[in-house]
């Protein structure tokens, strides 16, 4: 009876929910670590070289490498529920192809713009098919699909390239309330994404997949359905991302940034999302872009070689490996 | 446990590039460089006595109509399609060559292989080959010239001794000529330039940096070298890259080198979206198909490649001098039609005369 009475008074003095801050940091740690690092590259190469946040210098950084931030949400929700994709990148340059070509064509501009968000979720539609009911790990079926994709591109576009895009196709190079487009499809889609995995329950049971799939079952969660459609939307994701991508310039080239499946995976790891599936969110995949460009920006204003570049991501990576790693083990899971 | 092996291998492979770095870097090779002159004068040739093969028995063919099959990476693709039309221009101005142009529709070394071998047997006088794979087309040449059969090459190579001659279409120092003169005529002699390159590895674009350098040292040497990006061969990041150049130098960077035909678009796509043509000039390496945008909106003056049609019909007239025997090993220069004479390099070499670069007047003209 006594001791109901001194915990009860105890949890009055002490409140059993830690503070605001420390709630924060436990959900969000690897967010605020990579909002920490942007922040304060920013300030150090600033004054070394003030031009570094000029306006024009912000778009590059922000706007400039926006379709890789657009791709890694669908990347972070794959990983989250325990899988991956190493297909995105040759995905993203086949789906070009087809929008390129179907702008130039004559098609109207909308349709050329939805095009491949809908080839993109039938391609992804099939992949997970692959993963949920023929039980094919995502890795093995997406490195088939790589190789698929990408030699399909060549074979099919012999390796030229699509010029003469109309103008009103290069959304990329326009700009909604002053700001960039691809700046604005970046923080809408992250903030849509964030909520919809933080407040609806589709969105939680990704997290259940990918915490622990036995559990998920046992509640009810239909699994293998939830994959196929995590698979789906990631490839909405592509698709929204190749917007982006094919109407930055005026030419859309048969080939794709080399290792741009891993840019992607990268992104999502570094922004917190763990590759053991689980736990992460799509505000840090982002974060995590915003800064590789910021980086990347920062090399060349300090006069560093690129090759520091890659480097510093490697290192970023087996750092918050290492940390996901240590957090787990922390809480004996 | 086994995605912590994978993530750490992704880790690896974006660090193994550390090995690599270093403080400063212009993009260059450290081989010896062969800078051109500052005017046109051509490049004195080191001696090197001819490297070629010869064939067997071959019949006398001095004056006669000459069968010819060409043989090229692979048919389809606009670069290809134009060397075959320089070689068809020559055949008809020549009026004693029948030439065919037969090449496999994917480049594939084997399929290219058994084309050859299929018209070593059907009999030609003539094969024009740009090889797929410059050792594995080796034997099935070789077994052309034992057949009396008269072998060149032109755009790729074969070992030296399994054809007779090779018209080289750009040394380093050439191109590197090419794109220093003209980025000095846009931007004058005392203006700053940097370089957008695809990586430090990529042995070409090193070398013709490197190439660059010497010769801007020693012809331009008021010029300012800024810096050199690398972009590997990613438009967006070429494009990225690019800006930030314009970022970070304002008013004081004048030109941007591209070296890749990845890089050159992107590049000129950067000074279009930042308002920046006329003030910013674009020199680049790339292809005239790539560049038209760029090149009809004004923003860019000089592309710099070799001219494939004249590559073609350099080779055709090659093939009929080693026909008529005017051209035999030892000589120093070969006629060429229009193209005048071409001078022989490196032993067993035609060089095919000076970079094009291809601007408003002339790009139209081109498909590839």
């Amino acid at each position: 009876m006594t001791t109901t009475v001194e915990a009860t008074a105890r949890s009055r003095t002490a409140p059993q929910r830690p503070g605001f801050f420390k709630r924060l940091f436990a959900e969000y740690g690897q967010e605020i670590v990579v909002l920490a690092a942007i922040v304060m590259l920013f300030a150090i190469v600033t004054m070394v070289n003030p031009r570094f946040i000029s306006a024009n210098n912000l778009t590059t950084i922000f706007s400039g490498n926006a379709y890789i931030a657009v791709a890694a949400i669908g990347m972070a929700m794959v990983i989250v529920t325990g899988n991956i994709d190493v297909s995105v990148g040759a995905l993203i340059g086949v789906l070009a192809t087809i929008s390129g070509s179907l702008a130039v064509a004559g098609y109207p501009i909308w349709f050329a713009w939805l095009a491949p968000v809908v080839v993109g979720m039938a391609v992804n539609a099939i992949i997970g098919i692959l993963v949920a009911y023929a039980r094919i790990p995502s890795i093995v079926v997406t490195l088939g699909a790589l190789s698929i994709l990408r030699g399909g591109l060549i074979s099919v576009t012999g390796g030229t390239w699509i010029t003469d895009l109309p103008p009103d196709y290069l959304i990329a190079q326009k700009q909604i309330f002053g700001l960039p487009v691809p700046l604005v499809f970046m923080v809408v889609l992250t903030l849509l994404a964030a909520f919809w995995m933080r407040y609806t329950a589709f969105g939680r049971s990704l997290y259940a997949i990918g915490g622990n799939a036995e559990a998920a079952l046992a509640t009810g969660i239909p699994i293998a359905r939830r994959t196929v459609a995590v698979f789906v939307i990631h490839g909405a994701f592509a698709g929204l991302a190749t917007i982006l991508f094919a109407t930055q310039l005026q030419v859309i080239q048969s080939t794709v940034p080399p290792n741009l499946e891993l840019t992607v995976i990268t992104a999502a790891v570094i922004g917190g999302v763990s590759i053991l599936g689980g736990s992460g969110t799509v505000i840090g995949s982002t974060l995590a872009t915003i800064l590789f460009a910021t980086i990347g920006s920062a090399l060349i204003f300090v006069n560093v070689s690129a090759y520091w570049l890659r480097a510093v991501i490697g290192l970023l990576i087996l750092a918050t490996v290492l940390a996901d790693m240590l957090r787990r083990r922390g809480r004996g899971a | 446990m086994r995605n912590v092996v994978l993530s750490a291998l992704l880790a690896l492979s974006f660090s193994t590039s550390l090995s690599n770095a270093q403080s400063v870097w212009t993009g260059g090779d450290d081989l010896p460089t062969n800078p051109l002159a500052c005017d046109a004068t051509p490049a004195t040739a080191a001696a090197k006595p001819y490297d070629g093969g010869q064939p067997t028995n071959a019949p006398d063919r001095k004056g006669k109509t000459i069968k010819v099959v060409d043989v090229p990476k692979l048919v389809g693709i606009g670069y290809f399609n134009a060397t075959s039309k320089g070689i068809a221009d020559a055949a008809k101005e020549m009026g004693s060559m029948d030439a065919k142009t037969d090449g496999p529709s994917k480049a594939n070394i084997d399929d290219q292989i058994t084309l050859i071998d299929n018209y070593i047997t059907s009999g030609v006088d003539g094969i024009l080959f740009a090889a797929n794979d410059p050792v594995a087309i080796a034997p099935v040449l070789k077994k052309a010239l034992g057949a009396g059969i008269n072998v060149v090459g032109y755009d790729a190579n074969s070992s030296p001794d399994a054809r007779q001659w090779f018209v080289n279409q750009a040394e380093f120092n050439g191109i590197a000529k090419a794109m220093v003169d003209s980025m000095a005529a846009e931007i004058g002699d005392e203006g700053a330039f940097a370089i957008v390159t695809s990586t430090f590895t990529t042995p070409n674009q090193a070398r013709w940096i490197a190439e660059m350098a010497a010769y801007q040292t020693k012809c331009h040497p008021k010029m300012k070298w800024l810096e050199t990006v690398e972009a590997q061969e990613d438009n967006i990041l070429s494009f990225n890259q690019s800006n930030t150049l314009i970022n970070k130098y304002g008013d004081e960077l004048k030109g941007i080198f591209g070296m890749t035909s990845v890089a050159t678009p992107a590049a000129a796509d950067a000074v279009t979206q930042a308002k920046k043509c006329g003030s910013v000039a674009v020199v680049g390496l790339a292809t005239p198909n790539a560049m038209k945008p760029y090149v009809g909106a004004g923003c860019v003056k000089s592309v710099v490649l070799w001219n494939p049609v004249d590559l073609g019909y350099a080779a055709a007239y090659v093939l009929r001098a080693v026909a008529d025997g005017t051209l035999a090993p030892g000589a120093t220069s070969v006629k060429a039609g229009k193209l005048g004479d071409l001078s022989v390099i490196n032993g067993s070499e035609i060089l095919l005369g000076a970079p094009t670069v291809f601007n408003k007047d002339n790009i139209g003209n081109f498909d590839f």
